[in-house]
């Protein structure tokens, strides 16, 4: 069992490897790609200086935070996008029957299915998350909390993805949905949680997962608390579980190029 | 001992339904109906160890289909299906580890990496130690005779040579079986006697059992002892190749050079197919003439050249195709 | 009559495929003006307050008007495909048509825009009425020349990125070139309405194409003025004819490199 997922360790890590390799096959692209996405990220902290100047406290959010806030939004988009690209086009995967040549694998066909490329601009985003970290000043334990709650959230935006992208097994033409579902939660990512309430408050920790990719982090990281982080941690746990019961169910019903060919 | 034993397999599509009309396309977006599609109906067959079977049929008869639940891509809707005694469904992994699968124009290996980067990864796939995938390359590069092309990237490679490097990669694990869809369509000739001589290489050096569909009927003569035919979902033959030409071979195609014109155009039993001057192609039926007989209508002395062969096999598995 | 009725469905099967995705952008649209109508609530102490000479009211109209005009350019697409039509040398096909490439591209990308214009400005409309329950006020004048300025902007708007498109006639890709334009016009215009700004950037930004492409119509909308409107409506139809002019010169001049170097 260790030994098993040593190994789908291993081969998880050779091909983000491999596929890193080939978005760097064109360097200049490669650079292009890391730079605009770090001042894409950067570009936001005009926004948010003129809605300072108007006031000094946005959904109780310092200055400060905010920069965290959108710290924890890269971080997690990057490592979401970095190493489970393919989460983001799953849909299509599904669809046009591409999950055939994972299937005869003996390695779990979720994993494989979403590692198989890497998002270049996702470079640029973890870097973005990077300096910020570094101008924070953040003590050694904070950076350290920052990494894992970033990896969290990471692995949730990416389960979100998973079960978005599994209703192709359903519905036809899903991918657009799924793209809808996965650009809301980069939206409401990037505001202070204090600013909304009622029912908006309620989806950003259900369904809308950003209560716990960025709303829980931003707040453990100032006023450190066992137990939501703990939360964190639990939340990822299921919203992974959910993502593979969803997309295994889903499974079942895949009909490789099948369907194509009857449509035809 | 059957290392594929399939009972009775069944598989459904559903296929959405478009009505006729105007309100039934409406009807369609907000009521979809679907029609059951039946790939695979009731379909049983068993293979034995070290056999290499063609499993062929017209387009949509449901070899794919057929072949996918062998490998544990589709789950089946009804009836067995036992792969080296494991159920291809149940436990995907362990059965992974034991077969191999080339999926015609399906790509398995990075284009922008090696052959050898593509065997030293699928080699972890299939969780090798590192020393001795090393030694299962160098092997495949001895067999497939890939040294010239093993450090070229596999975008640079042609067709031919893809598909060399695709089958020597679905061998790493030493597969017990392997399935191969098409695994000549889109080549040359050259190319395709190529593989298909590595193909039987295979099966003698590794005893490695071979499931293979294809369009190609040369590759399934040059190939296969046993023949499996499907036609709309249901198995129509299941037949060794001898048997299949013995039965489906009563006739001899006769072509001749002779020194005189001769007319056959109303000898019962034998068909002219072409005829031009001197040098005449004929079909006979044996059932109502026997080759004696033919010679019999021949001056020996006037025979410059002859040539007897059979009825191609693709004519003779069109017409299996036409009676299932 | 068959066949016509043929051509009918499928035309209309495209089209409800296309109102389905234009409802799931219509979503994403919809989570932006809600995001901005909680963070302008929260900004805001009282309904009475001002800032900047804004009310919430209008801030958050202005929102819903310059996203409209964001949306239905979705420039993003029109500079990739004007990138692509040059690497393909689709427009060195173009060139022997008789019609130019800049016309073509332009009554092309505004004629897939107009059936998006109306749904988006509908569902707006609706969006503004429902949460903000008021409605600025405007006469039948006044409504004429906001409608007006809207599609003087998108037509600016279009003809910009057209401008920046055609760019990758000289280097590789002008892909991060609108990617710096469209930052500008996202984070000094449709964000914020200029006064938002401190006095030097705003100096610049009234005579920058922000002011013509979100700031006018937008600004019409909530605070109607005849004398600013009719300033906002030459100013427009000024940098229309700038950007006309740019895209000619550029498209001629790269023209002829083109040549050159087909030949």
């Amino acid at each position: 069992m260790l030994m098993a997922v040593k190994n789908q360790i291993k081969v998880t890590l050779v091909s983000v490897k491999y596929a890193l390799m080939r978005e760097m096959l064109n360097k200049w692209t490669f650079l292009m790609n890391v730079f605009f996405m770090i001042l894409n990220n950067a570009s936001f902290i005009l926004q948010w200086i003129v809605i300072y100047s108007l006031k000094q406290d946005i959904g109780g959010y310092t200055f400060e935070q905010v920069l965290l806030l959108w710290a924890f939004t890269a971080s997690t988009f990057g490592i979401s996008h970095f190493f489970f690209r393919k989460a983001y086009s799953l849909s299509d995967t599904i669809t046009y029957g591409k999950l055939d040549s994972y299937l005869v694998q003996p390695k779990n066909i979720l994993i494989s299915a979403i590692t198989s490329e890497v998002d270049a601009s996702a470079i640029g985003d973890m870097l973005y998350a990077l300096i910020i970290v570094l101008i924070s000043k953040l003590t050694m334990w904070q950076v350290l909390l920052f990494m894992i709650l970033s990896i969290c959230g990471g692995v949730i935006l990416t389960a979100l993805a998973v079960i978005l992208a599994s209703l192709s097994f359903w519905l036809n033409k899903s991918d657009m949905i799924a793209d809808t579902g996965n650009n809301m939660t980069t939206h409401f990512a990037t505001y202070p949680e204090g600013i909304f309430n009622g029912i908006v408050k309620f989806l950003l920790y259900t369904i809308i997962p950003v209560g716990f990719t960025n709303y829980i982090p931003v707040s453990v990281m100032t006023n450190f608390d066992w137990k939501l982080t703990l939360m964190v941690i639990g939340a990822t746990a299921f919203w992974v579980a959910a993502a593979f019961a969803i997309f295994y169910k889903g499974l079942r019903r895949y009909s490789s190029s099948n369907l194509m060919i009857a449509k035809i | 001992m059957a290392v594929i034993e399939v009972k009775n397999l069944g598989k459904n599509f559903n296929v959405k339904l478009k009505e006729k009309g105007f309100m039934g396309s409406m009807k369609s977006v907000f009521q979809p109906s679907y029609k059951r599609v039946e790939a695979v109906k009731g379909v049983s067959f068993e293979v034995q160890e070290g056999e290499v079977i063609a499993f062929i049929g017209p387009n949509g008869a449901g070899k794919s289909t057929t072949i996918k639940m062998l490998t544990g891509i589709l789950y089946p809707d009804g009836g067995n299906v036992k792969v080296l005694g494991i159920d291809p469904t149940r436990q995907r992994k362990k059965l992974a580890y034991e077969i191999g699968t080339v999926f015609g124009q399906k790509e398995q290996l990075w284009m922008h990496l090696t052959p050898y980067d593509n065997f030293k990864f699928f080699g972890a796939i299939y969780d090798i130690p590192a020393e001795e995938v090393e030694k299962r390359i160098s092997e495949l590069n001895d067999i497939f005779e890939l040294q010239d092309i093993m450090n070229t990237p596999v975008r640079n490679l042609s067709l031919g040579q893809r598909i060399r490097c695709e089958i020597a990669a679905s061998l790493i694990h030493r597969p017990k079986i392997l399935f191969l869809d098409e695994p000549t369509i889109g080549l040359d000739p050259v190319v395709k006697d190529n593989i298909r001589k590595l193909i039987k290489k295979m099966n003698k050096e590794y005893k490695t059992t071979i499931f293979l569909t294809s369009h190609d009927v040369s590759d399934i003569e040059k190939l296969c002892k046993r023949v499996i035919i499907v036609n709309k979902g249901t198995l129509v033959l299941d037949d060794t190749m001898e048997n299949l030409k013995y039965h489906y071979l009563n006739k001899k195609i006769v072509e001749l050079k002779l020194a005189q014109k001769i007319d056959f155009s109303n000898v019962d039993g034998i068909k002219v197919l072409k005829q031009k001057d001197k040098s005449i192609k004929l079909e006979v039926d044996l059932k109502k003439k026997s080759l004696s007989d033919v010679w019999k209508l021949i001056n020996p002395d006037d025979i410059i050249d002859v040539n007897i062969s059979n009825t191609p096999l693709e004519e003779i598995i069109s017409d299996i195709y036409k009676g299932g | 009559m068959r066949k016509y009725l043929f051509i009918f469905k499928a035309e209309l099967m495209s089209a409800l495929q296309y109102v389905a995705n234009i409802l799931l952008h219509m979503i994403t649209y919809f989570i932006v003006i809600i995001i901005f109508f909680y963070l302008w609530n929260y900004i805001y102490d009282d309904p009475t307050q001002l800032i900047n000479g804004y009310s919430k009211t209008q801030m958050i109209w202005y929102v819903i008007i310059t996203e409209i005009i964001w949306n239905i350019v979705s420039g993003r697409k029109l500079c990739r495909r004007i990138c692509d039509d040059v690497k393909s040398g689709n427009i060195a096909y173009n060139m022997n048509k008789p019609y130019n490439y800049i016309g073509y591209i332009l009554s092309s990308h505004l004629g897939e825009g107009i059936i998006k214009s109306l749904i988006y400005i509908t569902f707006g409309i609706i969006l503004g009425r429902v949460f903000l329950g008021a409605f600025p006020t405007l006469n039948v004048l006044s409504i004429v020349l906001v409608i007006l300025s809207l599609i003087l902007a998108v037509v600016i708007d279009t003809l910009f990125i057209i401008f920046i498109g055609l760019f990758s006639l000289y280097i590789e890709d002008a892909n991060p070139l609108f990617w710096l334009y469209s930052k500008l016009i996202l984070i000094l215009g449709t964000m914020f309405p200029i006064e938002f700004f401190p006095e030097v950037i705003q100096k610049i930004t009234t005579v920058s194409p922000i002011y013509v492409i979100c700031y006018g119509p937008a600004k019409l909308f909530v605070d109607f003025n005849l004398n600013n409107a009719l300033n906002i409506i030459a100013f427009q139809f000024i940098y229309l004819a700038v950007a006309f002019g740019l895209c000619g010169v550029l498209y001629a001049k790269g023209v002829k490199k083109l040549n050159v170097n087909g030949g």
